[in-house]
């Protein structure tokens, strides 16, 4: 079950691969592996085709989203960095945060004339979460070249940030109802 | 978990909800926030520039009961002192009055956090304001 989702898509480990290529290797190992091949073979093997679809599907999912793949890559070789789980406020992004915080409570209180403020807060958010994925795009380019544990704690710092403004943009989408 | 009567006090009453101008010289602001909750925590001071005494202080928090508690707790202890005796304030003083469970401890570094962050921002204004007042004397 710890076999490495990279070397089982015979692949080095990295960041920002080629979602393309990832698939066409998906789709010649769901070929490869598909229990239906092994339907006339011994019990072992078909447990075997089995497992290995089981670990094809569950590599593919985690690999071919950005996000996924680098919190797996983090798992594996980021050992000591923190994921923040979302509630690490971003020191920079404070006085904003508090201030969507601010105008989410008028609203809740009835307050209509914060629909604006929140409105602009969650657009400047999602704003900001399209720089932040640049950001990413390009470490995750450093660390294929590179490898550093520098690059990865760079990545996983992007990342707690990027899993907060989502939760922020979120709680402020519930809280305007569209 | 159960709260002490003291941090329940402060959390239904609590003191000095609100905020100052953020513009203003004698008005030192600070926001901080705790990455082990996602708490947000803003707390201002004004201060008298004659005699260095927090006049006013104001909060507005954004997280649990002790949060909340700790910061009203805070701004409570903060009217009347000095911006150097403000700093003396330790979050182990918060944890001692408000009984708060070693849980949640980090609310009170999050409240010395702010009156820190309040009082460096008065000091760099003041600061700040000093030489502009001597250009304009020149």
């Amino acid at each position: 079950m710890n076999r490495d989702y990279f070397s089982f898509f015979g692949i080095e480990p990295q960041l920002a691969l080629d979602p393309i290529s990832l698939q066409q290797r998906f789709y010649e190992l769901s070929r490869q592996w598909h229990p239906d091949r092994f339907a006339r073979r011994p019990a072992s093997e078909q447990m075997e085709a089995l497992d290995n679809t089981a670990l094809l599907n569950d590599a593919f999912r985690t690999l071919k989203d950005p996000v996924e793949r680098a919190e797996y890559v983090l798992s594996r070789y980021g050992r000591g960095l923190e994921d923040g789980a979302g509630k690490q406020v971003p020191p920079d992004l404070l006085e904003e945060v508090f201030e969507m915080n601010m105008a989410l409570d008028e609203l809740k209180e009835g307050d209509a004339s914060a629909r604006p403020q929140l409105e602009s807060a969650r657009a400047n958010f999602t704003a900001l979460l399209s720089e932040i994925d640049a950001d990413l795009e390009r470490q995750f380019l450093r660390w294929d070249s590179v490898k550093n544990a520098e690059t990865l704690s760079a990545v996983r710092t992007l990342l707690n940030k990027r899993k907060y403004i989502v939760n922020l943009v979120n709680t402020a989408t519930l809280a305007l109802g569209n | 978990m159960a709260y002490s009567d003291k941090v329940l006090d402060h959390y239904n009453n609590p003191r000095n909800v609100g905020s100052l101008d953020k513009g203003a010289a004698n008005v030192g602001t600070g926001i901080v926030g705790a990455p082990e909750c996602g708490d947000v925590m803003k707390l201002q001071v004004r201060v008298n520039d004659a005699t260095g005494i927090i006049e006013e202080a104001k909060f507005k928090t954004f997280g649990c009961g002790s949060a909340i508690a700790s910061s009203s707790l805070a701004t409570e202890w903060l009217k009347g002192k000095t911006v150097d005796e403000a700093l003396a304030i330790k979050n182990t003083d918060i944890v001692n009055e408000l009984s708060l469970p070693p849980v949640k401890i980090h609310c009170s570094v999050l409240a010395e956090d702010a009156i820190k962050a309040a009082i460096t921002d008065y000091k760099t204004k003041q600061g700040a304001a000093q030489p502009a007042a001597e250009a304009l004397k020149a």
